[in-house]
């Protein structure tokens, strides 16, 4: 479904993302993980038309370099952000409906936007301004209007960070439904392994914007090199 | 929203039945109509679309002198030349929105700011004047809006004032729809967060550019409308004085709590009249005023009705 080949971005000297190759099937979870600052986000970033980049990303076979972000959004590739984003000056409702006007090709569908508001469990908060949403409260919205554009790829930044054990297990259940239910194929960033261990097919590890593993993630995070580059060489060679 | 403005309007509507024949406040009715659109294209822009444009004054001055300009050089009637002059100012308000597109906050002040500054060298020096500016002297004569063989010239006020209500209404309207609309939720969007709207589809070009033209045509019409009716120009509206009087008008009716910007330029033009007595006196008042009421109510007078009958509370500010 998303295929990147030789995917390079470079900020002057620094190479964010280094001749980084990948390919996501249709419906799994994929797991990207690395330290911080590996070029995780930034790998989002290019993909989603933030940045523009050398090398070639094929969505569904068409080359999508050069696409503004708001195109992209249109093809079917939807994100959500680390940092959570949200419109303070609407509702809840109001910002799911920004992604079914405007990221959804077949244009506003208010069923659509009500059935979103059940699955998120936003009814109660329907009428409510998005900035006073709590932590969890603003990841959900994220998602909702990333899946109010009905996309067909659905990238997630850390939905975990700051998260307690309770509400992990919620998003997880989440993304699973998300996932299963609307058959939405996701791409997720997560620092926690036991999520990634449990929730993705495919794991990809980078670190310095370079691909140092990927495949069946029990494998992967008992790769060597993959210990190593999250505790230290002292941690792996003692194992 | 729609009520609120049908009050205001409605209110000043019957005006003339009480001043109709005191020329002066005729007069002042009249400009709180023009400032009220203004101001509320302002608000629109800033208050809405987030993009802090200082350029404003700049297109109803430019809107004067493309209409008067229009009118005087090809003969063509005022009640058409407003629309070319509103198309003029549309199309250089794009042309000021494609730099500011990469730019934020400040940095757009900065810009259309610096149209604003431009102008007055340029309709005073040897470009102005070749396309009828008048330089330094100004636009002397400037033909009354003529409709159907009746000229609405500063002589009838009070028909002057019937016509300028209409037009304020029409303005108000379209703005009051593109708010209520997806065009309305797509600036608040980006106004809020750029880049969570590109991720959900809106484009920043096409909407930020569109406000960028709505705003420009509607000042620049009401601005060549300006022009016909008081029948002469100078660059003396680029003063410092208009531009922090509407400035005033917004923070008075609210930022971004339209139909406020239209209550905000009928209280500040009338204070503005009222503080008149007190000559040199009049700015420190005025300013010292407007700290306060900045301190007191942040929303302007909207949030201090909102506050009074418990409306419900929309907008900046947020429960959190």
């Amino acid at each position: 479904m998303l295929e990147a080949i030789h995917l390079t971005k470079k900020f002057g000297e620094l190479v964010a993302v280094n001749d980084l190759s990948f390919k996501v099937d249709e419906n799994q979870i994929f797991g990207i993980a690395g330290p911080n600052g590996a070029g995780k986000s930034t790998v989002y970033n290019l993909i989603t038309g933030f940045y523009p980049f050398e090398g070639k990303l094929l969505f569904n076979g068409k080359n999508i370099a050069g696409k503004k972000p708001h195109q992209i959004a249109k093809m079917g590739i939807a994100r959500t952000f680390q940092v959570p984003r949200t419109f303070p000056s609407l509702t809840v409702e109001e910002a799911l409906s920004v992604g079914s006007r405007f990221g959804d090709d077949k244009g506003f569908d208010s069923e659509y936007v009500d059935f979103l508001l059940h699955f998120l469990d936003f009814e109660e908060e329907r009428s409510r301004n998005t900035g006073a949403l709590d932590l969890l409260g603003k990841k959900k919205l994220m998602m909702g209007a990333a899946l109010a554009t009905r996309p067909k790829l659905l990238m997630l930044d850390e939905p975990m960070a700051g998260s307690n054990a309770h509400e992990i297990q919620e998003l997880m259940d989440f993304i699973r439904r998300i996932n299963e239910e609307m058959g939405v194929t996701i791409i997720i960033i997560e620092h926690f392994m036991k999520v990634l261990t449990e929730l993705t097919e495919t794991l990809l590890i980078i670190e310095s914007g370079a691909k140092i593993a990927s495949g069946d993630p029990e494998k992967v995070t008992s790769n060597e090199q993959v210990v190593e580059c999250y505790l230290g060489d002292a941690y792996a060679s003692d194992n | 929203m729609g009520g609120l403005m049908a009050i205001i309007y409605g209110g000043l509507a019957i005006m003339p039945l009480f001043v109709g024949g005191v020329d002066y406040m005729m007069h002042i009715l009249i400009m709180i109509l023009i400032w009220a659109v203004v101001a509320s294209c302002w608000d629109l822009i800033m208050g809405f679309a987030g993009i802090f444009s200082f350029g404003q004054v700049a297109f109803f001055v430019i809107g004067a002198y493309a209409s008067a300009i229009v009118s005087n050089k090809f003969g063509i009637p005022p009640f058409f030349s407003i629309f070319i002059a509103g198309g003029i100012a549309a199309i250089l308000g794009v042309l000021v929105g494609l730099p500011c597109l990469r730019l934020k906050g400040a940095y757009v002040a900065l810009v259309t700011f610096a149209v604003h500054m431009i102008l007055e060298p340029f309709l005073k020096g040897h470009m102005g004047r070749a396309i009828g500016t008048g330089g330094s002297r100004g636009i002397l004569t400037i033909p009354p809006i003529n409709i159907f063989g009746y000229a609405f010239t500063p002589d009838n006020k009070v028909a002057v004032f019937y016509l300028t209500l209409v037009l304020a209404v029409i303005c108000s309207v379209i703005i009051l729809m593109v708010i209520r609309s997806f065009w309305g939720t797509a600036f608040l969007a980006l106004k809020d967060s750029e880049d969570f709207s590109a991720s959900l589809g809106v484009s920043a070009f096409k909407y930020k550019l569109a406000v960028f033209a709505l705003t420009s045509f509607l000042t620049g019409m009401v601005g060549g409308f300006y022009a016909h009716y008081v029948g002469m120009l100078s660059t003396r509206m680029l003063g410092i004085d208009l531009f922090v009087t509407l400035m005033i008008m917004l923070v008075i009716g609210g930022i971004g709590q339209f139909p406020g910007a239209i209550l905000g330029a009928i209280v500040t033009v009338t204070l503005n009249e009222m503080l008149s007595p007190l000559g040199p006196y009049r700015p420190l008042i005025l300013g010292g005023l407007v700290v306060v009421l900045v301190l007191l109510l942040p929303d302007g007078v909207i949030g201090l009705l909102r506050r009074i009958f418990g409306g419900k509370r929309k907008t900046r500010e947020a429960e959190a």
